[in-house]
């Protein structure tokens, strides 16, 4: 630790008597706290000499110093470990409180009860979900519809239009009008299937791939005159993140050896304006069901200031109460207990 | 007032740690950590986003750029201790391009302490120095103002000598600036010609004409079974039957053609072959021996040998002589040019340039054209401070694959080994802990 004088003097560049620091009084000041060891030769060259042990001080010395520091680091890891179970559970056990607590019981009144306080809500929510590959392919898939359908209805009862789901493989893509059939199905378990139920449609796209909106059923003649919600979900993959951008480069690469345009016309808004019309825009807000943030290839472009949440520990994957909370960090609210 | 009293109460807090026993024992603890931590596996590249500082200097009312001042010293703090434990690569998200937009007078109160605090980190090189690490700037520098400028290229230069680790500044930087300019320069790079490839050992008439009489030989073999009709196969058989004496001659006329050529500028590529140019005028019966002539001194690019004239002029007319009928000649002959003459080369005589193809632009040819390019090591953890979760325009190529990203609840000069430490210890855990998750994997396969 520094003393509190030359803390100082350090800090504003200049010694008590208020002039500069010369090099050698800032080294004086610091010495104590450097490695005993400048490298004044290039350590990157290999020595000839292939002794393990630098010859500065006795190797048995340094055979006892590794050792302690093995020992060390195995206690430390042994009470890590231990710590970071406990947390786990701890987070667990909070998490299930708050399942328990806010369950939406599939009602979208509940749900829209739920985030009714909320200031803002995000107009394009976007979430990563991964595929359990473990398994059989089918029972994997058939998990991922189910919370993507899930996750719609929660959307749709919320009131938050835009909905954007990255699955790294990209598997959904090749079922899409099931996946739309799914939802549909989802959304009338929630809502009701009456024409008064005010159910909302749903359109599902992905990238270079045309939008699957059937007209689920001719406009209600006269229900009530307030057409129904509509809900986008956007389906995307790793591709649509680094390959989008190659893309738009090798396009660019082949105008410019065209001399249709020049390297210069080439700004973060042209890319911008490519990438949002070809892949989407910023999302709002980043919901990740995983135990820790890893963006598991999520397209780099889009991610510059969207909020990025994750419940720290979460265990139990796709969960209503990690929906809500991110909703609620999204408005900078705070979470009550109990309704 | 809670805030003063907490700013008390950490400088009693400092003057105990500052007693000399104290300072003695935490050094000791200090050093035996670290060093137990590079027992286990270190991550290669760690980045940071050195947030808060003006929230801290608001809570704690003092001025903000204090607050950068004792952020500065949080960083010296963190470097020493990556350093210490095997870091290999540092990046700090500095100063953001947006930052310019803050007020004038906070925006010149950083770039003077930058200046100041460039040579306390490199000038005599303390910190490092010794750790042997080297200083780069990435980002825009024609934004930043010229002494500054100056100032960053002396540290550079002081510490461009040291292998060992390096130090990352981003300033003035996003990370979409750095996309579109690694963008902007594969473009530039595609958009330059290159230069053909060196001749190659192989001629393209040798080749084509091997394929011919392979072509010709698998047909008249089909024809023995029958299943062609008589007089189809009964020209493909004359042709089949005299097709190794046309090589003979053809490979003489090249011999003949190659001479001529060696001295040729070798980056032309010709439009069709000479040897077909040669063989074709001097089997036209039509021309007279003067234009024969002229037309081969065209093709060869120079003058022709008496002797040699009269040589062709033989091979030619033992190749009519030969029982080929003259109007299949001519046909075969013609494919023969249309493939030797293939799109690139009509092509190349259109536009005299040469591109490298778009299509082998891959993301790895962008990664080598960011500002950390190939050799900096894949971002192993992205620690953000102040609570605030987001990127902000930083890493994002770098980070969003298998980056552990971490935000931190405290503001950035309150960040130290303390903070860092358990994030350290848990990554290492989880590697640890997917480790054995592989290995029992792997087991399992092999069972």
């Amino acid at each position: 630790m520094l003393k509190q004088k030359d803390q100082l003097s350090l800090r504003y560049n200049s010694n008590q008597k208020g002039q500069p620091l010369t090099p050698q009084e800032r080294e004086r000041m610091l010495r104590k706290f450097l490695p005993t060891t400048p490298s004044p030769s290039t350590p990157s060259t290999i020595s000839p000499d292939p002794s393990p042990f630098p010859s500065r001080a006795p190797p048995i010395r340094n055979l006892i110093k590794s050792q302690i520091h093995t020992l060390i680091y195995t206690f430390i890891h042994l009470f890590f470990g231990l710590y970071v179970r406990t947390r786990i559970a701890y987070h667990a056990i909070v998490d299930r409180i708050l399942a328990i607590l806010y369950y939406h019981h599939r009602t979208p009144d509940l749900i829209r009860k739920d985030v009714k306080n909320l200031s803002r809500l995000p107009e394009h929510l976007s979430v990563i979900l991964s595929v359990n590959t473990d398994d059989d392919r089918g029972a994997g898939l058939e998990q991922l519809v189910h919370e993507v359908s899930e996750i719609s209805a929660w959307c749709a009862s919320a009131g938050i239009p835009a909905l954007s789901i990255y699955e790294r493989t990209g598997i959904l893509k090749n079922y899409i009008p099931q996946t739309h059939h799914t939802i549909t199905r989802t959304l009338q378990a929630y809502f009701g299937n009456t024409p008064y139920s005010k159910c909302p449609t749903v359109s599902v796209r992905a990238p270079n791939l045309p939008t699957f909106s059937p007209p689920t059923t001719p406009p209600t003649s006269d229900a009530g005159g307030t057409h129904p919600d509509h809900i986008t979900i956007l389906l995307l993959s790793e591709d649509d993140g680094r390959n989008t951008l190659v893309d738009l480069t090798k396009t660019l690469a082949e105008m410019a050896q065209r001399s249709k345009i020049s390297p210069a016309d080439i700004s973060a808004e042209l890319i911008d304006a490519e990438i949002t019309e070809s892949v989407m825009g910023e999302p709002d807000i980043l919901l990740l069901f995983a135990p820790r943030v890893m963006l598991d290839g999520y397209p780099p472009w889009q991610v510059r200031l969207t909020e990025i949440y994750h419940v720290p520990d979460n265990t139990e994957g796709v969960g209503y109460q990690v929906f809500l909370r991110a909703l609620h960090r999204y408005a900078h609210a705070q979470m009550r207990f109990g309704r | 007032m809670p805030n003063s009293s907490s700013l008390h109460i950490s400088n009693l807090r400092k003057w105990l740690v500052q007693s000399p026993p104290a300072e003695w024992a935490l050094g000791n603890i200090k050093e035996l950590l670290l060093a137990s931590v590079r027992q286990g596996a270190v991550p290669q590249h760690v980045a940071f986003v050195m947030d808060g500082n003006r929230r801290f200097a608001r809570s704690h009312q003092i001025e903000t750029i204090e607050g950068h001042n004792l952020g500065f010293e949080a960083l010296a703090r963190i470097l020493e201790v990556c350093y210490k434990i095997g870091v290999k690569v540092v990046t700090i998200y500095a100063f953001s391009i947006e930052n310019f937009k803050r007020t004038k007078y906070e925006v010149d109160a950083l770039m003077d302490m930058a200046k100041v605090k460039l040579s306390q980190l490199a000038q005599h090189g303390e910190l490092l120095a010794r750790y042997g690490a080297k200083m780069e700037f990435l980002g825009q520098r024609d934004m930043v103002r010229p002494d500054v400028l100056e100032a960053i290229d002396k540290a550079i230069k002081l510490t461009a000598k040291n292998g060992k680790a390096v130090l990352n500044i981003c300033a003035p930087y996003t990370s979409r600036d750095e996309i579109t300019t690694a963008i902007r320069n594969t473009v530039i790079d595609y958009s330059e010609p290159v230069r053909p490839t060196l001749k190659r050992p192989f001629s393209e008439t040798h080749i084509a004409r091997n394929i011919r009489a392979q072509q010709l030989s698998t047909v008249s073999e089909s024809e023995e079974n029958g299943q062609l009709d008589t007089t189809l196969a009964g020209a493909l058989n004359q042709e089949g039957s005299m097709d190794s004496e046309t090589m003979g001659i053809y490979n003489r006329v090249d011999d003949i053609v190659e001479r001529y050529l060696t001295d040729l500028t070798i980056n032309e590529a010709p439009a069709s072959a000479p040897t077909d140019i040669i063989i074709e005028c001097l089997r036209d019966t039509t021309l007279s021996e003067e234009e024969k002539r002229a037309k081969v001194d065209e093709a060869l690019d120079g003058n022709v040998d008496a002797s040699d004239f009269a040589e062709l002029q033989s091979l030619a007319d033992q190749m009519n002589s030969s029982h080929l009928d003259p109007t299949t000649s001519s046909t075969t002959s013609t494919t023969l040019n249309l493939s030797t003459s293939d799109p690139t080369s009509v092509s190349s005589s259109l536009h005299p340039t040469n591109f490298r193809d778009p299509e082998s632009i891959t993301a790895r040819t962008l990664t080598a054209h960011t500002f950390t390019g190939l050799r900096t090591p894949p971002l192993d953890l992205l620690i953000r401070t102040s609570g605030v979760e987001r990127l902000s325009d930083f890493m994002l190529w770098q980070c969003h694959q298998e980056t552990e990203i971490i935000f931190l609840k405290c503001m950035w000069p309150e960040f130290d080994l303390w903070q860092f430490l358990p994030v350290l210890l848990e990554w290492q855990w989880r590697r640890r802990k997917e480790g054995q998750v592989d290995r029992k994997r792997g087991r399992s396969k092999i069972e």
